[in-house]
């Protein structure tokens, strides 16, 4: 048994299984025990090391070759991948709360399986050709059968195909670089080229407005999933780039524009989520601003980069799948997710609003919850750097809570004579108060991620001194 | 660990009186639990001092690398007294609950206890990281009670802004120590820069929880005394316990003058309003604007003591005031005593209040300590009409009284034991002007129309449409930044919004580019 096999070809083909055979009621627990399993056996097995089950020895091989491709997951990547399958166990679990059609679980799983192939391929550059795959099949996922694709939909995949070139023409010209480090034009070139590449990846301001169009007219908890797991193995792609090119790292003016880029996105988030009146945009706003601290970090001139990025991403998916979830469940009450329709509905979906309220706000980085660990570690890495920064950062963030504090207005604007009930089914009281707690673990114990996070760096060997 | 046992001791009776409601609902011990766990919680926070200082530190958030500062909390001589104010104000609002009309086993009490723990860990956090932790679980704690309590959609809004308020403290708290981790400080108190140090005073300021001035109970309430004085008092008391944190050199900057010019405006308003109030409860919100406001000018003069004590006289002479219910001519007087603790003479709760330099600014500090104790004194000597203990049962007329003396007894206490340079003479002179102004006052008051009470409906009105205006003006502000952002979207989603957005890349690359060789 090989580490790709495991984790890359069984769970597309349980996808496809899932897909073409399995009655729908069904698709979403064994999508999430797959998913579960998957992510237990990246905890319990190590790669490529020698297990000894009583008289069986057991070992993981850690590649495999492909049509000439190799695949290759190592011993370093086995906490990545419990964390991304651990990840994705809960969003697709979370599928029959959400009310989210079944071929959720079975195309979550081969998209999930294709990024894990992206962070696996060598070389490394046909991750961009998996990620532009793991877009397409996504279309499925957000335009439901017989209907004609929305504007967002569209948009989303121009951008998300727009990027493959720029990522395929950089990398053939960051060949040409690493011949002739001093050609300056060329590297120049090769730069912008990679930068526009991942500007449309992680759709980078103004390119981000496919997000809050998609979270008007698509489901909202399929919308989050892709938020969710685009972003998270793009800068995981991402950071691949700054470990292997030296020049890349060293580059200041790179740095710097990466930096730029973080900061226009979390601000610009910030601002435009506190103006809006659609629950579904906000999100998707909160999105771009959590996107655009993840670039900021990668510009961090620090020696705890990859650190502070797993410590960002892993509470970024807890709190994603909630809001995501708890707005699918006030979706199905209010058709348009617009203020106008949801007032007073704290009090007729009170853990609803509660979970959707907690995770909003632990993604402005309020204290005691799972968002303030990581928002901390990067105030107090770029407080170091920049107070300008600083200041623009804590400004997004500050639209992010005027945007939280509008939202609870309007869901407890609710009349003298309504009464407090409770409407959720218990499947999303259990998720949803699970995902809560979750939320306040991570924000008051955020050594819990510490096992987890330890051998992470190992990944990225020349980002860490 | 004796602070923990304290806080655990308010956590678990509140977690059993859940418990009690829930399984026994009927039960008619549960008010004995409650008074017997703040009860028990009042003497841990005495035993305290048996080892003050000492520290309590939770295991340090991993990795070490980017978490410096751990959780820490710390008792000594500036959050001991507040502890122990804390405590006995949750203990004297059980005790003299009694003689509410609706006398059951009510989440307020499990509200009042909640608050309590949380206070106690409040005033205890001694670096920025736990009281932003603590802050942010008081402030949940807050809006989960109150948003469960209340009903209608403005009280629902006014909980709302409640809590916007706090977390925007919570917010220039953090700032403050980005400002000073930039200037090369370490994410703590002892050693924040003293740009970082006005930012702490503006937190503390925003999250006194005096707006909206009014809580969102009605004037009928029951919730508005008992839980509401709970509710304000230890929410600025762990607000001003950043004021006894700042260190001495902290808050030496060009903008210091000015604010204490502010913070001497708002005192002399607030005890301005304070005097001229209906009654305790209406005036309550100028009581914590302008002790507050004097807990800042100590501050600021460079005495951190000063701000403790005018914080504990916040919390213990306002706690027995605003507890009282009933009338009793006998409590009435005895309550008198707080105007001693109020006055600053020596060797009383206030004597080390104003130590610091006031420079310029004595006169009018006076002024406003006088109106403040005249307030008081009036609101104290409050008229009659109110209900007697006559027809209450024999027990309710011991204990509700003792609720009452135990806060006054701990202004004594707290004057002669509280700190480290309590029980001292301190700035006799300016306490005896103040005292002197003070009985000016008191005669004047019924003599002169401007000293007299305005009534409940004027106060209500005017506070109301100038915040409506306030809010009338934010709103216009906002609604203009919304049809920016709409043109802005409309352009970038619209048909033409790819051909667009392709331009706007373009020139931010062109932009970036100029910034290469």
């Amino acid at each position: 048994m090989s580490a790709p096999i495991l984790w890359i070809a069984i769970p597309f083909i349980m996808g496809v299984f899932i897909l073409f055979f399995l009655r729908e009621r069904f698709s979403a627990l064994i999508g999430g025990v797959t998913a579960g399993i998957l992510a237990l056996a990246a905890l319990v097995f190590p790669i490529d090391t020698a297990l000894l089950l009583g008289l069986i020895s057991l070992k993981i091989a850690p590649s495999i070759q492909f049509f000439g491709r190799s695949f290759e997951l190592n011993t370093a990547d086995g906490p990545l991948l419990a964390i991304v399958y651990g990840l994705s166990a809960l969003w697709f679990l979370g599928t029959e709360a959400s009310g989210t059609s079944n071929r959720f679980a079975s195309l979550g799983l081969m998209i999930i399986a294709l990024l894990t192939a992206s962070i696996a391929v060598e070389p490394f550059l046909y991750a961009a050709l998996l990620l532009e795959m793991a877009a397409m099949l996504a279309i499925p996922l957000l335009v439901p059968p017989y209907q004609k694709p929305g504007r967002g939909a569209v948009r989303f995949l121009i951008y998300q195909t727009l990027a493959m070139p720029f990522i395929l023409f950089s990398g053939w010209m960051l060949a040409g670089v690493e011949a002739s480090p001093g050609d300056l034009s060329t590297t120049t070139q090769a730069g912008t080229m990679l930068g526009l590449g991942f500007a449309f990846l992680l759709a980078v301001f103004p390119l981000y407005n496919w997000i809050p169009m998609l979270m008007e007219e698509s489901s909202p908890y399929v919308t989050g999933f892709l938020l969710w797991a685009l972003p998270t193995f793009t800068v995981i792609f991402a950071l691949g780039f700054l470990d292997r090119y030296a020049w890349l790292r060293t580059s200041s003016q790179l740095s710097n524009a990466i930096q730029f880029a973080g900061v226009l996105m979390v601000a610009s988030g910030g601002i435009f989520a506190s103006l809006q009146r659609h629950i579904g945009r906000i999100l998707g706003y909160a999105a771009i601003a959590e996107t655009g601290l993840l670039i900021l970090v990668m510009g961090l001139r620090s020696s705890e980069i990859v650190t502070i990025t797993f410590l960002t991403l892993i509470p970024r998916g807890l709190e994603l799948t909630i809001w995501a979830l708890a707005l699918s469940i006030i979706k199905r009450k209010a058709y348009s997710l617009r203020f106008n329709e949801l007032q007073g509905l704290a009090r007729s979906y009170p853990v609803a609003v509660a979970a959707l309220i907690l995770a909003h706000l632990s993604m402005t980085g309020f204290p005691l919850l799972a968002g303030f660990p990581p928002r901390l570690a990067i105030w107090q890495a770029l407080a170091g750097q920049s107070l300008v920064t600083s200041f623009w950062v804590f400004f997004g963030m500050l639209g992010l809570l005027v945007a939280a504090i509008r939202t609870l207005a309007v869901f407890v604007m609710a009349n003298e004579d309504k009464k407090w009930s409770v409407n959720e089914s218990w499947v999303q009281v259990t998720m949803l108060g699970l995902g809560v707690i979750g939320l306040f673990i991570l924000g008051i114990f955020p050594q819990a991620l510490h096992p987890l996070l330890a051998n992470l760096p190992s990944l990225f060997e020349h980002l860490v001194p | 660990m004796l602070i923990l046992i304290s806080c655990l001791l308010l956590f678990v009776t509140a977690l059993t009186l859940i418990v009690l409601r829930v399984v026994q609902p009927n039960a008619r011990y549960t008010w004995l639990v409650a008074v017997g766990g703040a009860m028990l919680a009042l003497v841990s926070v005495f035993i305290w001092l048996a080892q003050t200082p000492f520290d309590f530190v939770l295991p340090a958030w991993q990795p070490v690398t980017l978490f410096a500062s751990p959780i820490l909390f710390r008792a000594d001589g500036i959050s001991w007294p507040f502890a122990f104010g804390i405590t006995a104000l949750t203990l004297s609002m059980l005790l003299t609950t009694v003689t509410r009309p609706v006398f059951v086993n009510s989440f307020a009490w499990v509200g009042t206890l909640a608050l309590g723990g949380l206070g106690v860990l409040a005033v205890t956090a001694n670096n920025p990281l736990t009281l932003l932790l603590v802050w942010a679980a008081l402030d949940i704690t807050e809006l989960l009670t109150q948003l469960g309590s209340v009903d209608g959609s403005a009280n629902n809004e006014k909980v709302v802004i409640s809590f916007s308020m706090r977390a925007s403290g919570i917010g220039v708290l953090l700032w403050a120590t980005i400002v000073s981790i930039a200037e090369g400080s370490a994410f703590d108190f002892q050693s924040m820069s003293a740009a970082s140090g006005l930012y702490l005073v503006v937190a503390a300021g925003l999250r006194l929880g005096v707006l909206p001035l009014h809580l969102p109970y009605s004037s009928e309430s029951i919730l508005r005394r008992g839980f509401g004085t709970v509710l304000r008092l230890i929410s600025a008391a762990s607000s001003l316990i950043l004021l006894g944190r700042i260190p001495a050199g902290g808050l030496n900057s060009l903008a210091t003058p000015f604010l204490l010019m502010l913070a001497t405006m708002a005192a002399i308003y607030g005890g301005w309003m304070w005097l001229r109030a209906p009654d305790e409860l209406i005036g309550r919100p100028y009581w914590i604007i302008s002790l507050a406001s004097l807990s800042v000018i100590a501050s600021l003069s460079g005495n951190p003591l000063g701000a403790v004590a005018w914080g504990c006289a916040l919390l213990l002479v306002g706690g027995g005031l605003f507890l009282a219910s009933v009338q009793h001519v006998w409590l009435n007087r005895i309550m008198l005593l707080g105007a001693w603790s109020l006055s600053s003479l020596p060797f009383s709760l206030t004597a080390s209040a104003w130590l610091g330099s006031l420079g310029f600014f004595i006169p009018f500090v006076i002024i406003a300590q006088a109106l403040v104790i005249a307030g008081f004194i009036r609101h104290a000597l409050r008229p009659a009409g109110r209900d007697t203990l006559d027809a209450q049962p024999g027990w309710t007329r011991t204990v509700y009284p003792s609720g009452i003396i135990l806060l006054i007894t701990l202004q004594f206490l707290l004057g002669w034991i509280g700190w480290d340079g309590a029980y001292q003479v301190g700035a006799w002179l300016q306490a005896v002007i103040a005292s002197l102004l003070t009985f000016g006052l008191v005669w004047a008051t019924p003599r002169f129309r401007i000293l007299n009470p305005i009534r409940a409906h004027w106060v209500t009105a005017s506070t109301t449409s100038r915040l409506n205006d306030m809010v009338e003006g934010l709103g216009s502000l906002y609604r203009v930044l919304e049809r920016i952002s709409q043109a802005i979207t409309v352009t970038l989603e619209g048909e033409g919004g790819i051909m667009w957005t392709l331009l706007f890349l373009v020139l931010f690359v062109s932009l970036l580019a100029q910034g290469t060789p």
